[in-house]
């Protein structure tokens, strides 16, 4: 018995030892490689992630991934790991004011995405009541940079993606088609398409007084039958037909005008956000059997094939052998965005939000869709976009945006004071 | 506007009704006999819709045989949703249907999204129907002919469905008194499972006919089944008549108020189904209820 009781003393401050070292060991690990004093980074993300746009929020969710992946695999940011967690925003802005919460709860240090500009126009408020800064990365309405953050100066707002500036942009191509002088809209009957047709119309007219508005159709939210819509600003003999609807609603309502015979009597299609890749997938068929004329023209706020950059080539390249797609525009944002927030927690060295905010001013950086330079006044990340034909090229698997033009962002964007429109 | 305007506006609100009278004809169908309201049957759209698409997107197989194929398809899963699910359920309160149809409705937009992903579906239009032929000096599609003529031979083969045959005589009069029906010795158990299919194939139906000029994607049952009880209200509940012409009123007047009053349209049939409701609680064609 003695011998016994004097083994276990002999090896039990051993133990003791050795559980205090491994209960030490583990935090301090940790601690020692991330800088920022947290065990992770948490990234909150949100987008829509049902019906016909589904994949817009699917496209959002694959570009943060993507980027995180890469900055974890490459050592995080300053040795801290990045962990995601992802949202369905449902389009709805009360969903996706829950969302921000939720996401704030579960412990996100920063939020990416939004689709739609009634949920991002819901956040902005929220966001500063959150303290958390979201990155957009593509709802376009110009009113949460122009009034949330100039106006009111809620600096918890960034956006990385173009506003709806970039729609009006076909103006600047079809001011030099002479025989196109009646147009006529089949919008997104909420904001971003009432916003789109006035600054197309105001951008046009001040390059063509001759130009004539002639007919206007809304359809909202997942409609599925566009022919009413068509039918209706066909019988003002138009030229040209600026269309806003995006996503799934684009593929249909290109698919029943060419049904309805509308490319054999109109010169110009202007499908605003058309040169998204699930629009260029849905419609591969029909523009590789040249169905619309090349009449079909579209803008992006990205585009796979331009710029033709190292960077791009790496991102579009790493985006398909990871997701076997293209990448989408609101993929490129997003991805974007994750090294955007990279760049300025590296510069702050903190996690806090005015830290980050602060390390954002004056920024200027490289990414796939070309530099972009953050604007302090109104937090909006300035880049150029191009507008192109729809063609297809056997160089892709799917249809592209091609025969581009290229425009400077002082040609078509709006600039502080900002007016009102018309 | 002269009138060949008006006139090409109004067909082609018509054969954007015929969609929402195919889903209405069925809802109205399982209301009237089995007193059930289906959330789901917006899901049964859907499902119709990537059936379709599977058997003739994706393996081939000629457009009417993969709309047959996906009609049993979705009726096949309708009888086992009503065997499994609805069934338990008849004899509680409306309530329980509704949360149950509803709590369907999340189940099989996830499945769908499970089992075809998250990206909208999109076939080739059959060759058959591309193109168009002009009516009044302008270019009408082929396809919407197509749909309005399927819109109608369905609205035919209903009424001779229940008005002459054997079947149609034991449905009504379980839907006229299911006890007094099966005190007579008829399988109420059996006419119900049959109207539920019934009803989720005129569903899929819409949904299928939808596919080569419209998409297939996760939630689209949810849009078109508000329509659908838009429609349903205005004819009234339990009246296939009132499916038929309620679907009309909503699909032209649609058509109409885009052309004439762009600004506004939404409200153009909210407010005409305000109105049936003041004066007709009912709706237009429904039976006022004990």
């Amino acid at each position: 018995m003695a011998r016994r009781k004097n083994v276990v003393w002999q090896v039990w401050p051993w133990i003791l030892f050795g559980l205090t070292a491994c209960l030490m060991a583990s935090p301090a690990a940790v601690a020692q490689e991330c800088e920022l004093g947290v065990d992770r980074i948490r990234v909150g993300g949100q987008g829509v992630l049902s019906g016909p746009l589904a994949d817009y929020g699917r496209q959002i969710q694959m570009g943060m991934q993507l980027a995180i992946e890469e900055i974890n695999a490459a050592g995080g940011i300053l040795g801290c790991e990045l962990e995601m967690r992802f949202l369905d925003s449902e389009l709805a802005p009360a969903v996706g004011v829950r969302n921000a919460r939720q996401l704030v709860d579960w412990g996100a240090n920063f939020l990416v995405g939004t689709d739609s500009s009634g949920v991002a126009m819901a956040l902005g408020p929220v966001l500063q009541e959150l303290d958390v800064i979201q990155f957009f990365t593509h709802a376009a309405t110009h009113r949460l940079t122009e009034e949330l953050v100039y106006e009111q100066g809620i600096e918890h707002i960034v956006r990385v993606s173009t506003p709806v500036y970039q729609d009006a942009v076909g103006a600047l191509v079809v001011k030099d088609m002479p025989e196109v002088r009646r147009w006529a809209t089949i919008g997104a009957d909420y904001e971003y398409g009432y916003t789109a047709w006035q600054m197309f119309k105001e951008l046009l007219r001040r390059h063509r007084p001759d130009v004539e508005f002639v007919a206007e159709a809304w359809a909202p939210f997942f409609t599925m039958d566009f022919t009413p819509h068509i039918a209706s600003v066909m019988a003002a003999r138009p030229d040209g037909i600026f269309v806003t609807p995006w996503g799934g609603e684009a593929v249909m309502i290109l698919r029943q005008a060419l049904q309805m015979g509308v490319f054999d009597r109109i010169d110009v299609w202007w499908q605003a956000m058309g040169g998204s890749v699930d629009v260029l997938e849905g419609l591969t068929r029909e523009i590789q059997a040249d169905r619309f004329q090349g009449k079909l023209w579209a803008s992006g706020r990205y585009i796979h094939n331009w710029p033709d950059t190292e960077m791009n080539r790496r991102f579009v390249q790493a985006f398909q052998e990871r997701w076997a797609r293209l990448p989408n525009y609101s993929a490129e944002t997003s991805y974007s965005a994750v090294y955007i927030a990279k760049a300025a927690i590296e510069k702050a060295r903190s996690l806090e939000t005015s830290a980050i905010i602060d390390a954002l001013k004056g920024m200027v950086v490289e990414t796939p869709a070309g530099t972009r330079v953050f604007r302090d006044y109104d937090h909006q990340f300035e880049y150029t976009v191009p507008a192109g034909r729809a063609v297809y090229d056997p160089a892709y698997p799917i249809a592209v945006l091609g025969d581009l033009r290229v425009f400077e962002t002082e040609e078509f964007w709006r600039y502080p004071p900002f007016g009102p429109l018309e | 506007m002269s009138l060949q305007v008006l006139i090409y506006q109004g067909l082609v609100g018509v054969s954007a009704a015929m969609y929402l009278w195919l889903l209405s004809a069925g809802l109205t169908i399982v209301f009237g006999v089995m007193g059930v309201l289906n959330f789901a049957h917006g899901a049964f759209f859907m499902i119709g819709a990537y059936l379709a698409y599977t058997f003739y997107g994706m393996y081939g197989l000629s457009f009417p045989v993969a709309i047959v194929l996906s009609l049993v398809g979705t009726g096949l899963i309708g009888l086992v949703v009503e065997r499994f699910f609805l069934r338990p359920v008849y004899g509680l309160d409306h309530s329980f249907q509704l949360l149950l149809t509803f709590g369907l409705v999340l189940i099989f937009d996830d499945l769908v999204k499970a089992a075809w992903g998250g990206v909208f579906m999109i076939p080739p239009m059959p060759r058959f129907f591309e193109g168009a032929v002009w009516v009044l000096g302008m270019p009408f599609p082929v396809y919407n002919l197509f749909v309005i003529a399927a819109g109608l031979a369905v609205w035919a083969g209903l009424w001779l469905l229940f008005e002459k045959t054997w079947w149609g005589k034991l449905v009504r009069a379980t839907a006229a008194d299911r006890e007094m029906a099966a005190a007579m010795g008829l399988d109420v158990r059996r006419i119900f499972a049959t109207v539920f299919a019934l009803g989720v194939m005129l569903a899929a139906l819409g949904g299928a006919l939808g596919t080569p000029v419209r998409v297939a994607a996760p939630g689209i049952g949810t849009y078109m089944i508000v329509q659908a009880f838009i429609v349903t209200v205005i004819g009234g509940l339990g009246s296939l008549t009132g499916a038929f012409v309620g679907a009309l009123l909503v699909g032209v007047l649609n058509s109409y108020g885009t052309l004439l009053f762009p600004t506004v349209e939404l409200a153009l049939i909210y407010l005409i189904m305000a109105a049936v409701l003041l004066w007709k609680r009912q709706g237009l064609f429904g039976r006022e209820q004990a």
